[in-house]
């Protein structure tokens, strides 16, 4: 069953409706929600620089315009929930605990690096800390978070929650239907975003499905759905804050579709000039990031000078964490043993032919 | 027109009216190390269609659901979900079962199978300890999408475990082996050996068995080797038998695993024998017997006293008139052919 | 056997396929009993299998002959369960009338297959076929082709042993197109052990090998008579005495200097001049034959040589010859006319191109023209053996007519 639309409307009608307490919670989570938005956008903006400068190889795929709606899911997850994000969730990676430092090394090949250069950009993760690597066949990491629940529901662990991204694209793929299917079925505490951002890489919507509202599929699967306004900080806080709660309280997959656009090219190799002038104009394109600044200033909960204070400190780590991790050395193919299997009775025949 | 007899009718057991009653199938022997596993290892669980209160399409679970409550689930049709959750749950300390109905649909979780299980350790570090089980291999009139051998092609992808059980006993420990290994595996038993194969005794404990990944010498020879796996084997041994009579003692080799492959016993019969006929069910092209016969010529070039042979499905998808799919395979007259071809060299 | 026209017409009721890899089922239930009449496509009985409990139906309308079917048992698929005797047009239109065919093979007892692999144990005595050579009475196959074939395996082993395929001409080839197969090597091998063996010494082995490198070119001989009057006469006046096989080398000497390149070696497409005119000379030593080599042999006259050559052979025939005084020649003599031969066709060395023999010189009767009668001559056969790639017969003609010249103006050697 579809839920209703959970948006909710700004001002003092907000304000003075919730307790003090809920309003102070409100008001932390912005805030920290916003401090990661910003470092998400400078981060990002030096990886940009740092592909333009050719300084990073293979691809750079970048979140601009979605920080907020990528936060927003990041920040209501904790220890112990599992959480596989995708391409443009860099602001949702640093809210679940990921870094500035393990990032650059990612995108850099530096050794030091989680994925040690056997995978890069945005590949990255630790699935033994319930931090996903996706694989680039989008909506695998749909089943995958489940199975993560299955376990934990297998070992009696309560109040964990899953949680993906995806965006609109991705809901084509047999196997994102496969994936949200089997969470129904099996009634798992499943969070799924849906970032629909017009469009993937050159696709516009009107050649990527037909139903006329993405949320429609809430339906189809059986599952509770929400809508966000996808560039609305406070607004996706709310409504996805809303999801979380109801997957943890046992209320089944939870699908969450938000409008919004994406504001970089597919990657950093593509200028987007296929996205029309009037979208980037009209209020789906407008930056998240400006948005979220001015609606937490208006509200008292942020100041002119703590975000620019806060944008020269992220600013200043981006910039020397970038320049410690280039003198970081490259992975060695001499020092790799090139052996793909965990068991060790099977790395140590390592000839050509290999086992 | 009375139908061909079945293949492998002169070879195998088909002793099946006054057997008594302690004889287990092969498929009984996958069924009870199942049952092993759920009872010893809180963390097995099995995911796959038709698996629960029916208790499999082949039975390979009967009554399993019920003495482990929980813990045997039936799966939408949904492959790709299916070794996605496995994988997911794997990651977080399981140890999952995947039975899919048919290896033939196994296609439909490819990708999970070879981009996320066996990439997972190399790119992470975390291991992916997950069994997929594919009921593997032609039966009479079962056609072209439930008859497939698809070891060779998982076997491509470093990271995975292919395993290939010719026998009741071997089926039993490999799978018990797959279950406890680290790596993610892919077990092939065979459709037609589930009823037709039977054994007195398994064996009590894993350690008593040959290790997965070592060949067998299921018969010691003199004139020529095969190497076989999986329904191929008694094949093999029925075409060895046949050659006695012209005065050669063929050597069997059972690979048991096709990943990894045990090249040194492979390597050892040849040095004893000079030569060498590889016989798979799958086709050519890329295939088990290629990589062995790569493997051999590669590092026992000099072992070879006449180029090496190999024996495979003919070049077609596999056809369901059991007449056509007689000869679609190797039978143990074509390979006794092969056999008095190459030693004629 | 063949149903008579007048016997009933049996028809197999068979135990069906019932299902993927189903290979037996067990009898549940018999619906009809021997003597009754069934229709087609009614159930017969009820079997179960691993999955369901199904029905066998009659084939064919008829009467239930036999049942041999027993409840609780279980059969094979394709087992016969009972007969069903049918009308003479059932069994036209099913083809029982045809020859039967062939009958399904009986399950063979299975060897059990333990762990190990190993069945029982057979005593097997394979009658192995004797190796016959391809053409009768050859023991060398005449199939040139396969014959050459050496695998894999049998090179590996021969560069274990150190045998050529020249050691192997003698072996019959019992593989495709009479190829000797590793057994056949083997065999041979073993075959020898019941001769006497001696190891062959160092020598031995050294000169098998020359002479079989050599042996790979094309070699012609020549031959040209020479009288050695007037160098025997000379030969008598001196006060040192050379021996013929020097008289024979200065000769030679001066003609290669005259004619370097008939001893020049043919390299691909190349023909390498000699550096400088040195000529070994054939000494028998020990289970073998030694070549010291005097050096510049062109530069020096034959009265200088004498006490060299002399050395030389001495230290030749006590195996004492430094590696200085030996290889690098350009041209070999050899003086087959001690043991009494008066022709020969040796083999040159085979980083030389010519060998200069000498035969054993004989008084024999000379047509004097002038005379007109035959004078008592002393002559002697002087071969040249060349290889044919580097010169051809007249040039080899001319070599020994220029020695010829030369031999008889000893004065000027």
């Amino acid at each position: 069953m579809t839920k209703a639309n959970s948006t909710k409307t700004k001002g003092s009608q907000t304000k003075s409706s919730e307790g003090s307490s809920a309003v102070t919670v409100a008001r932390d989570l912005s805030r920290r929600a916003y401090l990661t938005m910003l470092e998400a956008r400078l981060l990002e903006e030096k990886l940009a620089a740092l592909y333009r400068s050719g300084k990073i190889v293979g691809g750079v795929f970048l979140g601009r315009g979605q920080e907020a709606l990528s936060v927003a899911l990041g920040v209501h997850l904790r220890r112990g929930d599992i959480y596989a994000p995708l391409i443009r969730d860099q602001a949702g990676r640093l809210a679940f605990g990921d870094t500035t430092l393990d990032t650059l090394r990612t995108y850099l090949g530096s050794s030091l690096g989680s994925m040690r250069g056997r995978d890069g950009n945005i590949h990255r993760g630790r699935p033994s800390e319930g931090y996903h690597a996706m694989i680039s066949h989008l909506g695998a990491m749909v089943s995958t978070v489940c199975g993560g629940l299955v376990a934990k529901r297998f070992r009696g662990e309560k109040g964990a929650v899953g949680a993906t991204c995806i965006g609109e694209g991705g809901t084509s793929t047999g196997s994102f239907h496969e994936g949200m299917n089997m969470a129904a079925v099996e009634n798992l505490p499943l969070v799924v975003v849906v970032a629909n951002n017009q469009y993937s890489y050159s696709t516009p919507n009107d050649r990527q499905f037909a139903c006329s509202d993405l949320l429609s599929k809430a339906v189809g699967y059986g599952v509770a759905g929400h809508r966000a306004v996808g560039n609305d900080l406070v607004d996706c806080l709310g409504v996805i804050g809303e999801a979380v709660a109801a997957a943890r309280r046992g209320e089944g997959p939870q699908l969450v579709v938000a409008d919004l656009l994406r504001l970089v090219g597919h990657g950093e190799h593509d200028d987007a000039s296929y996205i029309p002038e009037a979208m980037k104009k009209s209020p789906l394109g407008r930056d998240c990031l400006e948005l979220a600044r001015h609606s937490l200033i208006e509200r008292e909960w942020l100041s002119h000078e703590e975000a620019d204070s806060w944008h020269k400190a992220v600013e200043k780590e981006v910039e020397e964490t970038a320049s410690k991790v280039m003198r970081e050395p490259a992975p060695d193919p001499s020092e790799e043993d090139w052996n793909a299997f965990a068991s060790p009775s099977l790395g140590r025949n390592l000839k050509l032919g290999g086992i | 027109m009375p139908l061909p007899p079945l293949p492998l009718a002169g070879t195998l057991s088909l002793e099946g009216s006054r057997e008594p009653m302690s004889s287990i199938t092969y498929l009984e022997a996958i069924r009870l190390a199942q049952q092993r596993a759920l009872k010893e290892d809180p963390r097995v669980f099995i995911y796959g269609q038709d698996i629960g209160v029916f208790g499999g399409a082949f039975k390979a679970t009967k009554n399993l659901a019920k003495e482990f409550p929980g813990r045997v689930l039936d799966a939408p049709i949904s492959e790709d979900a299916m070794v996605g959750l496995a994988i997911g749950a794997a990651v977080e300390g399981m140890r999952p079962i995947v039975e899919m109905q048919f290896a033939d649909f196994s296609t439909c979780g490819f990708n999970q199978i070879v981009n996320q299980a066996a990439t997972l350790h190399y790119r992470t570090g975390t291991h992916c300890p997950i069994v997929v089980r594919l009921p593997s291999g032609g039966t009479p009139g079962s056609g072209p999408f439930h008859s497939q051998s698809m070891e060779a092609i998982y076997a491509h992808y470093p990271g995975l475990v292919v395993m290939t059980p010719a026998t009741v006993e071997d089926a039993y420990t490999m799978l018990l082996e797959a279950i406890e290994l680290e790596d993610p595996v892919i077990f092939c038993e065979h459709k037609f050996l589930y009823y037709h194969l039977k054994a007195e005794n398994l064996p009590a404990t894993v350690g008593e068995a040959l290790p997965f990944g070592k060949a067998r010498i299921a018969r010691p020879g003199r004139d020529a080797t095969i190497v076989a796996y999986s329904a191929m084997v008694h094949e093999a041994l029925a075409a060895a038998e046949e050659l006695i009579q012209d005065g050669y003692e063929i050597e069997v080799v059972d690979l048991r695993t096709v990943r990894p492959i045990d090249t040194d016993t492979i390597l050892a019969s040849v040095a004893r024998t000079g030569r060498l006929l590889v016989v798979g069910e799958a086709w050519p092209w890329g295939g088990v017997a290629a990589e062995v016969i790569a493997r051999v010529a590669t590092e026992g070039f000099g072992l070879l006293d006449a180029p090496p042979q190999r024996l495979n499905a003919k070049e077609t998808p596999v056809p369901y008139h059991p007449a056509l799919w007689g000869t679609h395979r190797p039978t143990a007259s074509s390979v006794a052919n092969s056999l008095r071809q190459l030693l004629e060299l | 056997m063949f149903p008579s026209p007048d016997s009933p017409k049996l028809l197999p009721v068979i135990m069906p396929q019932l299902g993927e890899s189903i290979a037996e089922a067990t009898i549940v239930s018999v619906t009809f009993a021997v003597g009754d009449r069934v229709e087609a496509d009614k159930d017969l009985l009820e079997v179960e299998t691993n999955k369901a409990v199904m029905g066998v139906t009659a084939p064919c309308g008829g009467i239930l002959r036999e049942l041999s079917a027993t409840i609780g048992e279980s059969y094979a698929v394709g087992a016969t369960l009972g007969y069903l005797e049918i009308s003479d047009e059932d069994a036209e239109r099913l083809g029982l009338n045809d020859a039967p065919p062939p009958p399904v093979e009986k399950p063979k007892k299975k060897k059990a297959l333990g762990i190990s692999g190993a069945g029982e144990a057979e005593s097997i005595k394979p009658s192995r076929k004797a190796v016959e050579p391809t053409v009768s009475g050859l023991p060398v196959p005449a199939h040139a082709g396969g014959a050459s074939f050496l695998s894999p395996r049998m090179k590996a082993r021969m560069a274990e042993l150190g045998l050529h395929a020249a050691d192997l001409a003698g072996v019959a080839g019992s593989g495709a197109g009479g190829r000797v197969t590793i057994d056949d090597l083997e065999r041979f091998l073993q075959d020898l052990e019941r001769n006497t063996i001696s190891p062959a010494s160092s020598m031995r082995v050294a000169v098998a090998d020359a002479m079989r490198r050599s042996w790979t070119r094309p070699l012609a001989t020549v031959v040209l008579p020479i009288q050695l009057d007037i160098l025997l006469a000379h030969r008598k006046l001196q006060a040192v005495k050379a021996g013929p096989a020097l008289y024979a080398l200065r000769a030679l000497a001066i003609t290669l200097s005259e004619m370097p390149t008939v001893a020049g070696r043919l390299i691909g497409d190349r023909v390498i001049h000699p550096r400088s005119i040195d000529i070994g000379f054939a000494v028998e030593a020990e289970d073998g034959v030694l070549v010291p080599v005097i050096r510049h042999a062109d530069q020096s006259p034959l009265v200088d040589l004498i006490g060299r050559y002399n050395r030389l052979v001495e230290l030749a025939r006590a195996r004492r010859l430094p590696g200085s005084d030996t290889g690098g020649s350009i041209a070999t003599i050899t003086n087959y006319g001690v043991f009494g031969l008066t022709m020969a066709t040796p083999i040159p060395l085979p980083e030389q191109s010519i060998l200069l023999g000498m035969g054993a010189g004989r008084i024999t009767p000379f047509w004097d023209q002038e005379k007109k009668a035959f004078v008592p001559v002393t002559e002697a056969q002087f071969t040249l053996s060349f290889d044919h790639r580097v010169l051809d017969g007249g040039a080899a003609g001319r070599l020994l007519q220029r020695v010829s010249n030369l031999l008889s103006a000893p004065e000027e050697l």
